[in-house]
């Protein structure tokens, strides 16, 4: 018999594996591994991305792996697998979490950066998607549908609507207050310069890891560390 | 099937809060304005603020900052649609996904939203968790009947797929209007519009988008992806493809025509938003629908339509 689902030789199983290992589990730790999610998923359909085995491996207690591997940026966030779960599991919730776990340790950087431009549209307009095309084609192709000059602000003003949807100067300021308390201005500026880092030690990474007790439920965000 | 028992519990108001999504503004702006449209003849108030930014939600689900900074930005939005009064109408998965989910974890963790409301507060709003958020889904499957009545110019022989979208369907499954994986409400308005049903394989799959995977694995995994649900959706010769979501639409509209760019395939399947196809059906003018704004073309559709009723 398969010692997974076995419960008296938990914690044996998981004797040596850190806290931060537990906190992940949470939910995961309820999967039986029937394989529905890869059924359902993605990005499965189009690569060796496979939801069953990431959860095995966490359970197994090899989350560095996890957070090392671009396997964990290959997640559509569509949460197929959570809705054929048997046993409710929302995987993508973990896969959000782990990926701040990645970021911390140093990978997935590369990614993020890939998204800095929307973020930075959001800072300066309080809005995430404009109505600049990056393709010029698409501007060509909408002016022979439209019969207009194909910018959405022509567009627009055809449909009898303001040449552009603007927020307000105090929204955008607020926007921008929030994003500077919160760290997200700061991580915007530093997010150009970042590169992979070495790996951190497991201790290191329980330290800036906090997301879900054992029951999924929220448990607090990190403290922070003041003689960083 | 729709659920009848969350259905039952949709507010169906005199008047909602319209929360804008910055994809139908800045790129369909017809989403927005065959809502309006839509919900005027049915005698529905809509009002919006330019106090309301991006949803917020966005921030943390791609990996750009913690809940941290996703948490004040939502719940701040969250404080104007409070401020109207009125229960909130998303036309976005993502918009109604994240102000749903934030809220509902402020709900349930008061110290959280403690913190956040002491941030709030420097800008003197609060986030009370008074308002609730409709989805559109929701909100056309509980004003059925009355759509019904406002249908003037039944779209009579048009071929019609739909795509659900990922987010509230799958992602909100506990307490969606319908069935994650047999859903119907939009069939049946799709019915009620006087148009045909077609269905295709790849029908409830994701639009390819990926959340951020048409940025960050666009080649690798998006496009292929994409292609599959495309290809499918070409086999049935559909007229058009129902969508409840601006991203959705944004992929599906535009990928057909990135696909043609680069001379893979040609689909010319165009994606209407739920509301720009009721529109058509209560005899809207489709210049104030937005169908032009369209990158996969309209016309042939229109001009079916127009055969059809000549």
């Amino acid at each position: 018999m398969s010692r997974l689902f076995d419960k008296e030789l938990r914690p044996e199983l998981y004797s040596d594996l850190s806290e931060l290992t537990f906190r992940f589990i949470g939910d995961l730790e309820k999967c039986m591994q029937c394989g529905k999610c890869v059924g359902n998923c993605p990005a499965a359909s189009v690569t060796q991305y496979n939801s069953r085995r990431i959860i095995h491996s966490i359970k197994m207690g090899n989350v560095e792996d996890v957070i090392k591997s671009e396997e964990l940026w290959s997640c559509f966030f569509c949460s197929s697998c959570y809705a054929s779960c048997p046993k409710d599991i929302n995987f993508p919730f973990t896969v959000a979490m782990l990926r701040y776990a990645s970021l911390y340790a140093g990978y997935g950087w590369e990614y993020v950066k890939k998204l800095l431009p929307y973020a930075l549209d959001y800072y300066r307009t309080g809005m995430t998607v404009l109505q600049d095309e990056r393709n010029p084609n698409i501007t060509r192709r909408r002016a022979r549908n439209s019969d207009t000059s194909g910018s959405m602000a022509d567009v627009r003003e055809k449909m009898g609507l303001s040449r552009e949807r603007k927020v307000s100067d105090r929204a955008l300021s607020e926007v921008q207050f929030i994003s500077d308390v919160s760290g997200m201005t700061r991580i915007l500026k530093e997010l150009p310069d970042k590169k992979e880092k070495a790996p951190l030690s497991r201790s290191e990474l329980d330290r800036i890891l906090l997301v879900t007790d054992r029951n999924g439920k929220f448990a607090g965000f990190p403290e922070e560390d003041d003689n960083a | 099937m729709p659920r009848t028992e969350v259905l039952e519990k949709v507010p169906i108001d005199d008047s909602y809060f319209l929360f804008r999504s910055c994809v139908s503004s800045s790129k369909y702006p017809g989403i927005e304005t065959s809502t309006e449209e839509v919900f005027a003849r049915l005698g529905i108030e809509l009002e919006d603020s330019p106090e309301q930014s991006c949803c917020g939600g966005f921030i943390t689900f791609t990996s750009l900052a913690e809940v941290t900074a996703s948490l004040p930005a939502v719940a701040r939005n969250l404080s104007i649609i409070e401020e109207s009064g009125k229960n909130a109408l998303t036309m976005c998965n993502g918009c109604h996904m994240f102000l749903t989910e934030f809220g509902h974890f402020m709900d349930h963790n008061p110290d959280i939203t403690n913190k956040v409301n002491e941030m709030l507060g420097m800008l003197g709003r609060e986030y009370k968790g008074s308002s609730h958020v409709l989805h559109m889904l929701e909100a056309v499957a509980g004003l059925k009947e009355r759509i019904k009545e406002q249908i003037t110019n039944p779209l009579k022989g048009l071929r019609v797929a739909t795509h659900y979208g990922c987010h509230y369907l799958y992602g909100f499954k506990h307490d969606a209007v319908d069935d994650p994986y047999m859903p119907t409400v939009l069939e049946e308005l799709i019915d009620i519009a006087g148009a045909e049903n077609v269905t295709y394989p790849e029908a409830r799959t994701c639009c390819g988008s990926g959340l951020t995977q048409i940025i960050i694995h666009k080649e690798e995994m998006s496009l292929p992806f994409l292609k599959r649900k495309l290809d499918s959706l070409k086999k049935i010769e559909a007229d058009a493809l129902i969508v409840v979501c601006p991203y959705c639409m944004t992929i599906l509209d535009r990928g057909q025509f990135k696909m043609e760019e680069r001379g893979i395939e040609e689909y010319g399947v165009p994606v209407l938003y739920i509301n720009q196809l009721l529109g058509l059906a209560m005899g809207i003018d489709p210049v104030k629908l937005g169908l032009e704004a369209h990158i996969t073309p309209v016309k042939r559709l229109l001009e079916k339509l127009e055969a059809s009723n000549a």
